[in-house]
């Protein structure tokens, strides 16, 4: 055994980095690239759209352009049909987007399970999700909800309803049911992955403890299942808030403004009316309510899925 | 020698009761039989619409317009016809080369910066990911109107390369989140182990980590692909012949032919054939892609 | 009060030509532990999951305090199990985690809480029943698996492994634990684990298996001292007994050229066996003149033993083990072993099973 030397108190310097800021540079190098088109693509628009906003405009008058300052957003909280396409949009997310997300779980929890021709059923299952969105409209307009020739009635007859005119009688609900049928497979996806991820000892383990299957279901599934949830609604909603194509294509936001949504609304502005000013002012305006409520949102996704879960 | 030993009893299994009585099996609770209905049912139903539009694209026109919906007919290919001889070509030639270009372009673009926020995570990650994905939180309407202006004023309406640039925008911000939560998976030995057998960073990017990551890159691209492919609003604003797209042609089939039920399947059909069947051929990483790499 | 019964209890696994489990004989007291050990595979965790509800009984069948538990969900069995990886519900603090079953079967709050706190202190986890899972280290969460278990007051234990994620100190403190525990709660228990050092220290009997079948269920002395056949004897014991190559002869045994002379039962017993194999501990074998030479090829030093590695010096090559004292020969050194007659086992080479008492 060699004796302890003795310890030597050396003075540490601090070594100085020349090379920590070029360090920083090359790690965010590889961002850039994105980072710059997507600023540039996305937010020089939206402060242009700010601008204009600030102007009354109207295409067909192109020498009538002139700065009018906020009054296009005071005519903006006047107009009765924003204040009830807003309202419309809200009903048509919120509605699509919980109904999508029960029926997912539900058809989840099935495709969860071995069953023969599982794997069939599954790609049946995703098949709304891949239809492009105006075709599904068309198809839903068309041959399902027709009131003479359509599908839905046709099933309906020995109930007593045969000539239902779905679309000019429930404008925003046939708009929901087709949002619907197309989402229903996102979330079903999302939800399988969360039922997937849980680890199978935890219910054998509730299995031993006693617990029935719904037992099961309520106190462990779920809980386990809400981060998926949460993200599938987020997500979900984000795209259905925009949705343009199937108010386009199967109602024209009609009858009246019973089923147009604030996409379509700013569209018919803008590209039919020809308003710039006004358009670009609803647009602003819906772009901060929807960042006042995406906060929100973000906060929770973010908190649910950076923090792991571990399975004990 | 021991191992001898051992082996000479290794095939015996030696009881202390003693085997060979007949195999017998209890029956066993297999596949349960309600569930598979239940599947099967609510699958068909699901699939019903597309279903029947297939159906109908093969009807005449009579056809689909009976009181009673006909499932026994006679099949006909004049719909198709119809379709394919009303200058179906140009539209999917336009759709293909923006979804493609686009979608190499979100690749090139969001693999290095998905690599970047999460291998070698940079100091603002949170924000940086909480902005791209408030990009997509912009109602696409409000950027809509200068968008059309500047490309008007740019003389580049009308243009598929203004098509490629939307597309690759409104992809970007999903195509990197995804990408993150792949790279994300890639474990940290494994950057270590390369690291240790000397690699500099561009090679173990390509052969370390590229093909971990491979089958998410794959899932990106067919989720960007399925959204440029099915991208409406800004087809039909912004084109207008030259550059109008598969979707532009779908709407364009009806107002010119009004709304005849048995043509316009036919035409939906055409329209929605293809990322219909990407999305089933690459089934598993479209599920992968929409799961976010959460099922393994 | 149960006693644990196996009755030619077989499970096969989906698709599989050949069971899991087969033919399954094993009678386990009321408030006896039990341990299952064996290698890899041997169908030891298959038999415990069957006994908890969690592999279907294919034939035979497995009885709980006489009754017949085929076609009896698990939640119905009275049976609490401790998982390998703990199974602690992520959601849930410990202290939901500990009263989920006591919640399950309708039992009232303040009871629940009451059996919770006094499970908690007898596995001192009072400190941590408001965490949740994550939060706490891998023996805490041993721990709390443990409590989980105790607060039913079931009629059987299930224990999977559960020591094989602590560390090596832990490992040794918690198996004086658990053993301690159930000697307290006198509940019967079922244990499995791959390291035979825990089967011995813990279990009242101990049931060795191998490919689904059951070697030879006994105390763990018995099992040293008298193995029922070669793998068991090769199995109990570390290091494990050497086992040489025999034939019989009119002196005695002759292993590789040099002939033993055992005790005369024994000698009698081994009639009409040709092909031998002689086990002998290496703590049965002394070093200085005897029966064998041996080059020495490594010793281990564990500090209260010395183990010499070597390989026998004729052209038979097999590995020789020997206990030896802190005076031990160095590597590369050629020995001589001395075989104390006395204590070698037999058995016949083709069945592996043992000769003699």
């Amino acid at each position: 055994m060699t004796a302890l030397a003795p310890t030597v108190t050396s003075v540490r310097r601090a070594r100085p980095r020349p090379d920590a800021r070029r360090q920083g540079w090359v790690r965010r190098a590889p961002l850039l690239p994105a980072l710059v088109f997507t600023i540039i693509v996305t937010q020089l628009p939206f402060l242009v759209t700010v601008y204009y906003s600030l102007e009354s405009w109207s295409l067909v008058r192109p020498g009538s352009r002139h700065f009018v300052g906020l009054s296009n957003y005071l005519d903006v909280f006047k107009d009765s049909q924003f204040r009830q396409t807003a309202i419309n949009t809200v009903v048509m997310t919120g509605g699509t987007v919980i109904i999508a997300m029960v029926i997912g779980v539900a058809l989840a929890l099935v495709l969860d399970r071995k069953f023969l021709g599982r794997g069939i059923v599954r790609t049946l299952l995703i098949t709304p999700f891949l239809i492009m969105p105006v075709g599904a409209a068309l198809l839903w307009k068309t041959t399902m909800l027709d009131s003479t020739f359509g599908i839905v009635n046709f099933v309906l007859r020995p109930f007593g309803i045969g000539q239902f005119d779905w679309l000019s009688r429930l404008p925003l609900e046939s708009v929901m049911i087709e949002m619907i049928w197309q989402w229903t497979p996102f979330m079903m996806l999302l939800v399988l992955a969360g039922l997937q991820s849980q680890p199978k000892d935890i219910l054998e383990a509730a299995s031993t403890d006693g617990a029935k299957p719904l037992a099961i279901f309520r106190e462990l599934t779920l809980p386990h299942l809400r981060r998926f949830i949460e993200l599938g609604v987020v997500l979900g909603a984000i795209y259905v808030v925009n949705n343009f194509d199937a108010v386009y294509m199967m109602t024209q936001g009609g009858p009246g403004i019973s089923s147009a949504n604030l996409p379509y609304y700013i569209y018919q502005r803008a590209f039919l009316g020809f308003q710039v000013g006004q358009a670009a002012a609803m647009g602003v305006v819906v772009v901060v309510a929807t960042i006042i409520v995406a906060t929100f949102a973000l906060r929770l996704i973010f908190k649910t899925f950076s923090g792991t879960e571990q399975a004990a | 020698m021991m191992a001898s030993a051992e082996s000479i009893t290794a095939e015996h299994g030696l009881t202390t009761t003693a085997p060979g009585r007949p195999m017998v099996r209890r029956k066993r609770r297999g596949n349960s039989v309600t569930l598979g209905i239940v599947g099967w049912v609510v699958g068909i139903l699901f699939f019903f619409p597309v279903l029947w539009m297939v159906l109908t694209s093969f009807k005449t026109e009579a056809q689909a317009y009976t009181n009673t919906p006909s499932v026994v007919f006679s099949p006909t290919l004049s719909q198709y016809k119809t379709v394919f001889s009303s200058g179906l070509w140009p539209y999917v030639a336009n759709s293909a080369f923006a979804t493609i270009v686009s979608t190499l372009l979100v690749l090139l673009l969001a693999t290095p910066c998905a690599f970047a926020l999460s291998l070698r995570p940079v100091k603002k990650t949170r924000d940086v990911l909480f902005f791209f994905i408030s990009t997509k939180m912009l109602p696409v309407v409000a950027a809509i109107i200068p968008i059309y202006i500047a490309a008007r004023n740019l003389h580049m309406l009308d243009n598929i390369f203004t098509m490629v640039i939307l597309y690759t925008a409104i992809n970007l911000p999903i195509a990197v989140w995804m990408m993150r939560s792949f790279f994300l998976e890639v474990p940290g030995e494994l950057l270590e182990a390369a690291q240790m057998d000397g690699a500099p960073l561009r090679r173990t990017m390509t052969e370390v980590i590229l093909p971990v990551v491979a089958p998410g890159i794959a899932a990106t691209a067919l989720i960007c692909s399925i959204f440029s492919w099915n991208e409406f609003f800004f087809a039909v604003n912004i084109t207008a012949t030259k550059a109008a797209t598969v979707p532009v042609f779908l709407v364009g089939f009806i107002s010119s032919e009004g709304l005849y039920f048995a043509q316009l399947a036919a035409a939906a059909t055409v329209a929605t054939l293809p990322v219909v069947l990407a999305g089933w051929v690459a089934q598993r990483q479209l599920v992968r892609g929409l799961s976010f790499g959460a099922i393994k | 009060m149960a006693e644990v019964t196996y009755e030619r209890a077989t499970c096969f696994y989906p698709g599989a030509e050949k069971p899991a489990v087969d033919g399954l004989d094993l009678a386990v007291k009321d408030g006896e532990f039990v341990v299952m050990v064996g290698p890899s595979g041997c169908g030891k965790t298959t038999a415990l999951r069957m006994l908890a509800g969690l592999e279907e009984i294919d034939d035979g069948s497995i009885l709980i305090d006489g009754n017949d538990m085929v076609g009896v969900p698990s939640r119905d069995r009275d049976i609490a199990m401790v998982f390998q990886n703990y199974a602690l519900y992520p959601s849930k603090t410990v202290g939901e985690n500990m009263g989920f079953a006591l919640k399950m079967h309708g039992v009232d709050k303040e009871e629940r809480a009451r059996r919770v706190r006094e499970a908690a202190k007898l596995l001192d986890l009072e400190d941590f029943l408001d965490r949740k899972p994550r939060n706490l280290s891998g023996g805490q969460r041993q721990r709390v698996a443990m409590g989980r278990a105790i607060v039913r007051e079931p009629k059987v234990f299930c224990m999977d492994e559960p020591l094989s994620n602590l560390d090596a100190q832990l490992r040794v403190q918690t198996r004086t634990q658990i053993a301690e525990l159930q000697r307290r709660l006198k509940i019967t228990t079922v244990y499995v684990t791959h390291d035979q050092v825990e089967a011995m220290t813990m279990g009242d009997r101990v049931a060795v298996m191998r490919s689904g079948h059951l070697q030879q269920f006994a105390s763990p002395t018995e099992l040293y001292d008298h193995p029922a056949n070669v793998f068991v004897a090769g199995f109990i014991g570390s290091p494990a007994m050497n086992r040489l190559d025999g034939t019989l002869t009119p002196d005695g045994i002759s292993v590789g050229g040099v002939t033993v002379r055992p005790p005369d039962a024994i000698m009698h017993a081994a009639q009409g066996h040709s092909q031998l194999v002689v086990g002998i501990r290496p703590e049965h074998l002394s070093i200085g003149e005897g029966h064998l030479d041996v080059q020495v090829d490594l010793v281990e030093d564990l500090g209260s033993d010395f183990y010499v590695y070597g390989h026998r010096a004729d052209d038979t090559g097999a590995t020789v083990i020997v206990r030896a004292g802190r005076e031990h020969p160095r590597p590369g050194e050629a020995i001589k072993i001395k075989i104390d007659t006395a204590r070698l086992h037999l058995f016949d080479a083709v069945t592996g099973l043992r000769i003699g008492e």
